[in-house]
């Protein structure tokens, strides 16, 4: 139960931040740690807030090493603002979140939020090289580096991809980033599932489709000009603007929740949907977003039957109440043991966001 | 080290002619594809979870080191017994569970080989992408410890991009699934931290991996050059074009020499280096990019390119590549190699750095690497019966080594840390780095039973020589 109003710190470096959180912890003062706020409604209530640590004043581009194609920014810095940066040499990162603009790089590495380009470039878990972490005892601690193959020691990068800042505050991070496809085109088609399932399986797969509730399909294909331009001819479907992505990427209704399944299952699983809702889906890579209009009951019954499936069924967004009655993360890892412990061994005080996240 | 009651509980678990501990026989698990050996206490050789988890038990009760063991193809000690107790064996966990052509997944017990999982994957027209030179040999189960790469790593991506789950053993001999279903999970990544572990923290039962369709078309150049820096830049220039083919490879004089020798592929023996280039895709993608990656080499002084036009043709240079290694056995019985990383655009000088090393110790080395990835394999050839040349081979390593270090670059690229590379780890990890890392291993192994004297530095076993090099700028302030 949050009973007063949290402090708001602004830390002007990453240091700065650290001894921020060292002191909170020091006094065993709840930390909730703040990027763009799009994914604020992620994860369950706080139990406690003291202290709102925003990432905003990190908002450097440390290092974007044209030649090697790789980059290292501050946490707080935007998605939007590192993309204008790269695009100056041709480059991107390869991440279109939902609820965009104004998601801020450590945001999206602590939620773990993608979008349609997963399908082809996987997530940022993917191209992430580096990170820089303050712990709760005011440790900077840096793991990876500014290389695109790194197996030196534990991969912890993996420990703090979408752990929901529970472990540590993300301070920077290094990615391997991208050339702008040279070709980039979109098309589509209102042919649902099956126009989908025929174009995810032909030779060149695109770089990211999307299917919704009302049967239209969005695919892009990116590459070669000859490649490109062959697939689009093979596929005849009808040209789009490429503006449909930007405004694809504002989704966010008020109540939402996102499913995985393995791939293959999730046609079956949107059918389980109450009749009439509205949804989104990467049927390429097992994810889809639904927009809840029905009520609590229907969430956890969808629940258990992606649950079954071997999935999982996560709300990025709902009313308290609402939030409160089905619960953010659903059913419990088997390890939440081991989970637990190291949360134990990072924050053992639980001053990181507590109740928020799975541990 | 492992008293004679704990061999009959072992005996009791995986059968009597599973435990092996005559002297002769133990000597075949000292090492594995590094100089460093160590004799085990005992071999035992599972045949499934339950054995696995049972020896496990057993060791933890009597604080006996355990080291998963594959192939024994690493390359940085890994699964080499230092402080003896256990090597435990598992390849005769050797079956494909399950290949899924729809889901293009396949499930794998630990000790299937890399290629053979690709051969059964091709029938439904699917592959496993990451590709170790030594895949006809390496297991899936010590690929995943290690997080492994190979060539055609530069575009696919390293083992973890592709391991989708894990039937893990943790040290209190528990089993668990970590991740391996839905494409998001809930919770702690503990499958990502797993990967690359190389056995300190788990011993690995079975992996669920990706697979990718086998590309209807690919393209195979290869490329002279007039020096390693020249193919250098051209390296660079390719990838600066916005182009990443699916495999890059450079080959120096040295190497070119032996590898033509042995395999007689037409490699050009006159050229300082060459390039190994290949794309896929579709055949219109393919032949586009192959017609823009031959002229930037062509601009940047690449010479006598010559692209494989039959299968067996491609399949010759690609045997010539990933057969480099023993080829160069023609040269010296021995080989030593760091995998060091550099950024690419510090290929040239990192590798004339290596060329002086070998000049200033009287060590021929021969260079074959994952350009692309800017991930070096410098190989320093020598004869193991000189006892007198071990330390000199040691101490070239460690100062190529430091070279990468300073010019920004990460200590392992593929092969991991082990034994061999775990005292250079403050080079480029802080103390309260490292110790964020032993945190780790404390929550998944407490007493220290699994695979102990791995990654991190242990100074009664191992000095660093060097503080630094002199004539090379530091560079890698990492933030």
């Amino acid at each position: 139960m949050v009973v007063t109003t949290p402090a708001v710190e602004k830390p002007a470096s990453p240091e700065e931040l650290a001894q921020r959180l060292k002191e909170a912890a020091g006094q065993k003062l709840a930390v909730a740690p703040v990027g763009g706020g799009r994914a604020s409604g992620m994860g369950d209530a706080l139990q406690r807030c003291d202290v709102l640590l925003h990432t905003s004043k990190l908002d450097r581009v440390i290092e974007h090493s044209q030649s090697d194609m790789v980059v290292s920014v501050e946490a707080g810095i935007t998605l939007e603002a590192l993309q204008q940066e790269l695009a100056k040499a041709g480059q991107f990162l390869p991440v279109d979140p939902f609820n965009s603009p104004g998601h801020t790089i450590g945001g999206l590495l602590a939620t773990g939020w993608t979008g349609p380009l997963r399908l082809r470039y996987g997530s940022p878990r993917d191209f992430l090289i580096g990170i820089r972490v303050a712990l709760p005892d005011g440790k900077l601690v840096t793991a990876g580096g500014r290389v695109v193959k790194n197996v030196s020691g534990y991969d912890m990068m993996k420990l703090h991809y979408g752990a929901l800042g529970s472990l540590g505050v993300i301070v920077a991070a290094s990615f391997k980033v991208f050339p702008i496809p040279m070709h980039d085109v979109t098309v589509t088609s209102a042919g649902g599932w099956n126009a989908a399932t025929h174009a995810l399986s032909a030779p060149v797969a695109p770089s990211a489709l999307e299917l919704d509730s009302k049967g239209r399909v969005l695919a892009r294909y990116t590459g070669s000009r000859d490649a490109v331009g062959r697939v689009i001819d093979e596929l005849g479907w009808k040209a789009a603007d490429p503006s449909v992505w930007d405004a694809h990427a504002r989704s966010a209704p008020e109540t939402w929740a996102r499913i995985a399944v393995p791939r293959e299952e999730l046609r079956r699983a949107l059918q389980a949907l109450p009749s009439g809702a509205e949804w989104w889906a990467s049927p390429g890579v097992g994810v889809a977003h639904w927009a809840v209009e029905s009520g609590p009951q229907s969430v956890i019954d969808m629940r258990s039957r992606v649950e079954a499936a071997g999935g999982t069924l996560v709300m990025l967004h709902a009313p308290d109440d609402f939030m409160r009655e089905v619960g953010a993360w659903g059913k419990p890892p088997s390890t939440l043991g081991i989970q637990r412990r190291l949360k134990h061994a990072f924050d053992p005080e639980e001053v990181l966001n507590p109740g928020r996240f799975v541990v | 080290m492992v008293p004679d009651s704990v061999r009959a509980e072992l005996r009791g678990i995986v059968g009597r002619e599973a435990v092996i501990d005559a002297p002769n026989d133990l000597r075949i698990f000292e090492r594995d594809g590094s100089i460093e050996g160590a004799i085990p206490d005992a071999v035992v050789l599972a045949s499934s979870t339950e054995q696995v988890a049972g020896v496990i038990r057993v060791a933890a009760r009597n604080r006996i080191p355990v080291v998963p063991r594959g192939a024994g193809t690493g390359l940085s000690g890994g699964a080499v017994t230092i402080r003896g107790g256990i090597a435990l064996q598992m390849t005769r966990m050797r079956r494909i569970l399950d290949i899924d052509p729809v889901a293009q997944t396949a499930i794998v017990e630990p000790g299937v080989v890399n290629q053979e999982l690709s051969l059964v994957a091709a029938q439904h027209g699917l592959f496993y992408a990451p590709d170790p030179s030594s895949q006809k040999a390496c297991t899936l189960g010590g690929n995943a410890a290690e997080n492994s790469g190979g060539p055609h790593c530069l575009y696919y991506g390293v083992t973890t991009n592709h391991v989708l789950g894990m039937e893990v053993v943790l040290a209190d001999g528990s089993v668990h699934w970590v991740s391996g279903d839905a494409p998001d999970r809930v919770g702690l990544d503990l499958c990502g931290v797993l990967v690359g572990s190389e056995g300190t923290l788990c011993a690995i039962t079975k992996v669920k991996v990706r697979l990718l369709r086998i590309p209807p078309s690919i393209a195979t150049m290869l490329a002279a050059f007039p020096s390693i820096e020249t193919a250098s830049q051209a390296v660079s220039a390719v990838i600066g074009h916005g182009i990443v083919p699916a495999a890059l490879e450079m080959m120096d004089n040295v190497t070119v020499g032996a590898v033509e020798a042995h395999y007689h592929a037409g490699y050009p023996t006159d050229a300082g280096a060459v390039l190994l280039v290949e794309v896929d895709g579709i055949a219109e993608s393919t032949r586009e990019l192959m017609a823009s990656i031959g002229r930037i080499l062509s601009e940047n002084q690449g010479y006598a390119m010559r692209e494989a036009q039959t299968p067996a043709e491609r399949e010759l240079l690609w045997a010539g590549r990933k057969g480099a290694i023993g080829a160069l056995g023609r040269i010296k019985p021995n080989y030593y190699l760091h995998d060091g990383v550099v950024p690419r655009s510090r290929l040239p000088q990192v590798l004339s750095a290596v060329g002086e090393i070998g000049v200033h110790y009287k060590l021929p080395v021969a260079n074959v690497f994952h350009a692309g990835d800017g991930n070096l394999h410098p190989n320093i050839l020598f004869d193991m019966r000189d006892k007198e040349v071990l330390p000199q081979v040691e101490a070239a390593g460690e100062e190529m080594l430091r070279a990468v270090v300073e010019l920004g670059g990460a200590l392992s690229g593929e092969h991991g840390i082990g034994l061999e590379k775990s005292a250079f780890m403050p080079w480029t990890y802080t103390e309260d780095d490292l110790d964020a890392m032993h945190r780790v291993k404390d929550v998944f192994d407490g007493d220290g039973i699994l695979n102990p004297g791995k990654i991190f530095p242990d100074p009664s076993r191992k000095a660093v020589h060097l503080a630094g090099r002199t004539g090379l700028a530091v560079e890698a302030k990492w933030w």
